[in-house]
């Protein structure tokens, strides 16, 4: 029997127009060149989400209450990568927490910096590296290092 | 069926653009109803949802619409399809005595975000038809176009009646996208030719639009609503693929469907005991060709229809919203139909109103030329 | 309430990495035809369908429609149910209402994946394609080691943050996680229909695989798979007439939470080893279907495992062990096929991965154990009661079935 016949199809993704919240962004954005977190919070039941979100999860109300959050938290949960996406592997393995912030209800990830691999544990405090020179964007937080 | 179901609220929303975004579209639509219920999500069963990856450009693209539908530490499931059939599936769950009320959240934003072409483009078969290139939604429904006028004899221009009609009654209609006041044949003439003898006003508009609607038991709809629609009956069915394989000129799985939902309501002769219809029909041949399945006019009555019985103020009006040529938020569409037959049996449709509305049809569909079709029967 | 059994089942004739001899529509209508046969039934006693899979994996929208006329759908309803990793399990419950309703006796569940046609990572990496473009417009080097970019990659990148969290709070070590693995693909080696087989592997074997993303190896990490599964269900009566023998349903529920990984853009307020909407549905179903203590009530388990730490992570989610004791189990030896709580006799969704299958696998593997139709990997305890577990969204959304060997009283 004849094989099936292969066809190199793609889905474009570039067809799409996607529209996504940016209020919570935004905020968050806003206070990245003076060296803040800014959350929301819910005027309810008081959960800080960060980046904010226009609406609460477990209440269902729109919120809209901007809030400082501190920039030193716990690490939550952990990994170390050693490959790509695609299963290559990486020149040095990268260690990524997901931190929850002081005052803070959300799990943020980023990049831990200035420990090794073997010495990462949950429960761990870290703080965040500040870029020297902020222009208002996610990478004026460079990387997470131990408090 | 075993036990009652009512619709006791809706919410909907349609625009060629709503600039906004998925998830503030749910968030308002469920909040809004559960506002206008005075309830909240702890009250809410179970939530069905019907959207599509394909749509959303997104894998599993209801990951992220849960919280913002209050499902949140919550009971749901997502019909990828019409949202009629998202309604039949609620209806199963209520039915089945595990649950009292049900939500359906569905919508299309094919106006903003994306092509609504590209919809049918994947669901072709990749290998062959795909990329032939030769069928699309818009050629398929040419081919119907024709098929159905050569059957019966008609000339283009009952196309253009339909279209009509259809477009002056979505100018009357806020819930509509596209409108067009007064319009007349000469109007929809005007616009150019797709695939003929398809016009560009002959078929739906790119649109954003979704809804959100409750189901409930019957003890639960009466503590909701003065004003229940009860849902009398249900009926889907599917045929081939294969253009080639179905006669297009008529849609024998809308009967199949139709036959089973008349069934279920109890309903012999529909031409008689249904007050009006609101159908999915996307392009305007469709109109002609789902009514004569659901019973409503015979093979070839187009003409009798179009000399009015068929408007707003006649025997047995079709679409007096406008139906889909004013707005087709794919996903939403049947669901939106289901909306506008619940205005006019609860006699809140303002100018759209029809004389007589105690017992509405309405119909869903999904593929290529109407493949697929649900068929819902309502009563107040 | 009505009860519902699970007649019969049929499956593509393996579950492979690629099948290029037959395109999507072929090789669904082999499983079709399967049950058809191991049932005696044919397209007429079916009054309608259910089905489903990820259709981005593949690259064709609502698939049921090209595969109407291979899979005797044409003239009945059918109901096209997609919920992502659960999607086969969601399909199964809905044919469950479908029946429950009263509005139909006998429905057909047709579930698949063909992963070869498409590329299941970019499938899941789209998931958030939008918010990962609004993130790269917010100044984020996605593909760089610093700033909030660290995204470890697609599936396996987000579950390690659980499976790291699940470790830190339960006491095991990643060589349960390898002794998991292992006890799973040693299982599969027992099952025809299984993808990834080797009936030789031990915890030192897995522990040898390359580490990916601590702590998961990948050894760890299910294929992906090319497969077809079918199940006919039908009431009691029909049951009656149709079958010489069903796996119930006695108890069932699904429960979402916000997305616990992987878009920043939502701000994640949940611990993704949580796992909060698994306690819930558990619980939720276990009442529905009366059980009590299902430590001592349920006799085996099926769990959605993509990856090996998730076995003992739900074990202890649903209630069959507490927590931090999974592992234990796991070194007693008591997971085992002739273990006292059997777990994944089939060798898990870590061993087959069609996506679409994969919950729905749960179930039909649960029912193959109450029929005593699991052949070689039937457990050596007697089944009355099994449980299935399916696991999907973005790691928010849980599926939870139990099945027994009579209909439900009452």
């Amino acid at each position: 029997m004849e094989e099936t016949r292969i066809v190199n199809a793609t889905w474009d993704v570039s067809t799409f127009k996607y529209r996504i919240e940016g209020q919570g962004l935004t905020r968050m954005l806003s206070g990245m060149r003076d060296a803040k977190l800014i959350g929301i919070k819910c005027s309810k039941c008081g959960t800080v989400y960060l980046p904010g979100s226009f609406y609460c999860r477990k209440c269902h109300i729109e919120i809209d209450e901007a809030i400082e959050v501190g920039d030193h938290g716990e690490v939550m949960t952990y990994t170390v990568g050693y490959a790509d996406v695609r299963g290559n592997p990486l020149e040095e393995p990268r260690v990524s927490p997901m931190v929850k912030f002081d005052g803070c209800d959300a799990w943020v990830m980023g990049a831990l910096e200035g420990v090794k691999p073997e010495d990462v544990h949950v429960g761990m405090r870290v703080k965040v590296a500040w870029a020297e020179e902020r222009t208002g964007s996610l990478q004026d937080m460079q990387y997470f290092i131990p408090e | 069926m075993n036990r009652k179901i009512a619709i006791a609220g809706y919410r909907m929303k349609a625009a060629s653009d709503l600039v906004t975004t998925r998830e503030r579209l749910t968030f308002e639509l469920t909040r809004g109803l559960f506002d206008d219920l005075g309830i909240d999500r702890d009250h809410v069963g179970t939530t069905i949802f019907a959207t599509n990856d394909f749509l959303d450009g997104r894998t599993i693209s209801n990951v992220f619409l849960d919280p913002p539908a209050g499902v949140y530490m919550r009971d749901e499931s997502k019909v990828e399809m019409d949202g009629l059939s998202a309604l039949v599936y609620a209806c199963m769950r209520i039915l089945s005595g595990q649950y009292e009320t049900a939500l359906l959240v569905a919508f299309g934003l094919c106006g903003s975000q994306v092509s609504p072409y590209l919809h049918v483009e994947y669901t072709l078969n990749p290998t062959y038809d795909r990329q032939l290139g030769l069928l699309n939604e818009l050629s398929a429904a040419g081919l119907q176009a024709r098929s159905f006028l050569n059957k019966f004899g008609y000339s283009e221009d009952l196309l253009d009646e339909i279209a009509a009609r259809n477009l002056r009654n979505a100018a009357l209609n806020r819930d509509q996208a596209r409108g067009i006041k007064d319009a007349s044949a000469k109007d929809i003439k005007d616009s150019s030719y797709l695939y003929e003898p398809l016009r560009e006003l002959h078929t739906y508009p790119a649109t954003d639009g979704g809804c959100a609607v409750l189901l409930a038991s019957e003890t639960k709809a009466k503590e909701l609503t003065d004003k229940p629609v009860w849902i009398l009956g249900m009926g889907q069915s599917i045929e081939s693929y294969y253009l080639g394989e179905r006669n297009l000129y008529e849609s024998r799985s809308t009967r199949e469907a139709s036959g089973r939902a008349y069934a279920m309501a109890g309903i012999d002769k529909p031409e008689a005991e249904v007050d009006f219809a609101e159908v999915s029909s996307l392009f305007a041949q469709q109109e002609p060709i789902l009514t004569e399945a659901l019973g409503l006019y015979g093979p070839g009555d187009a003409e009798k229809a179009y000399a009015g019985d068929n408007g707003i103020a006649g025997s047995l009006p079709v679409n007096p919203s406008g139906g889909p040529l004013g707005a087709h938020p794919i996903c939403a569409t049947g669901l939106f139909r289901l909306n506008e037959a619940i205005k006019q049996l609860r006699g809140e449709a303002g100018k759209n109103q029809v004389k007589k509305a105690e017992i509405g049809v309405v119909h869903g569909q999904d593929g290529v030329c109407a493949q697929q079709n649900t068929v819902v029967v309502l009563g107040i | 309430m009505r009860n519902v059994g699970i007649i019969g089942i049929g499956y593509t004739p393996v579950f492979v990495s690629k099948r290029k001899d037959v395109n999507i529509a072929e090789m669904i209508s082999e499983a079709v035809e399967d049950c058809f046969a191991n049932t005696g039934l044919g397209p007429d006693d079916i009054d309608a369908m259910v089905f489903g899979n990820m259709h981005t994996f593949e690259g064709v929208n609502m698939p049921h429609l090209w595969a109407a006329d291979y899979i005797a759908s044409l003239g009945k309803p059918v109901m096209r149910i997609a919920t992502g990793g659960t999607t086969g399990m969601s399909a199964i419950h809905a044919a469950y209402y479908h029946i429950a309703s009263g509005l139909h006796d006998v429905v057909m569940v047709v579930c698949f994946e063909k992963q070869s046609e498409g590329d299941s990572q970019v499938g899941l990496m789209g998931i958030v394609t939008p918010e990962i473009m609004a993130m790269l417009q917010a100044g984020i080097d996605i593909s760089g080691s610093s700033g909030m970019g660290a995204l470890a990659g697609g599936s396996a990148g987000a579950i390690s943050f659980q499976a790291s969290s699940y470790l830190a709070r339960s006491g095991a070590g990643i060589e349960h996680i390898d002794g998991m693995a292992a006890l799973e693909r040693r299982n599969a080696a027992k099952n025809p229909y299984a993808h990834l087989k080797d009936a030789n592997a031990t915890a030192e074997s897995v522990a040898r695989t390359a580490l990916i993303s601590y702590p998961i190896r990948f050894g760890h990490i299910c294929p992906t798979s090319d497969g077809a599964t079918v199940a006919i269900l039908a009431s009691e009566e029909k049951a009656a007439e149709l079958a010489d023998g069903a796996a119930w349903i006695h108890g069932l529920a699904n429960c979402a939470s916000d997305a616990s990984a992987g878009n920043i853009l939502e701000g994640v307020i949940t611990d993704p080893a949580e796992q909060m909407p698994c306690q819930l549905a558990a619980k939720q179903a276990f009442e529905r279907a009366g059980i009590k203590d299902p430590k001592k009530e349920i006799d085996c388990v099926e769990i959605y495992n993509g990856f090996a730490h998730q076995t003992l992570m739900f074990l202890e989610k649903l209630g069959m062990c507490e927590v931090g004791e999974a592992h234990k189990l796991l070194d007693a030896g008591e997971l085992e096929i002739n273990g006292r709580c059997p777990v994944n006799a089939s060798g898990g969704v870590v061993s087959t991965n069609a996506i679409g299958t994969s919950a729905m696998n749960r179930v039909t593997e649960c029912a193959l154990q109450i029929l005593g139709q699991a052949g070689e990997h039937q457990v050596e305890k007697d089944v009355h009661k099994a449980l299935s577990h399916g696991w999907g969204g973005l790691m928010q959304y849980v599926t939870i079935t139990v099945l027994a060997d009579k209909p439900r009283k009452g």
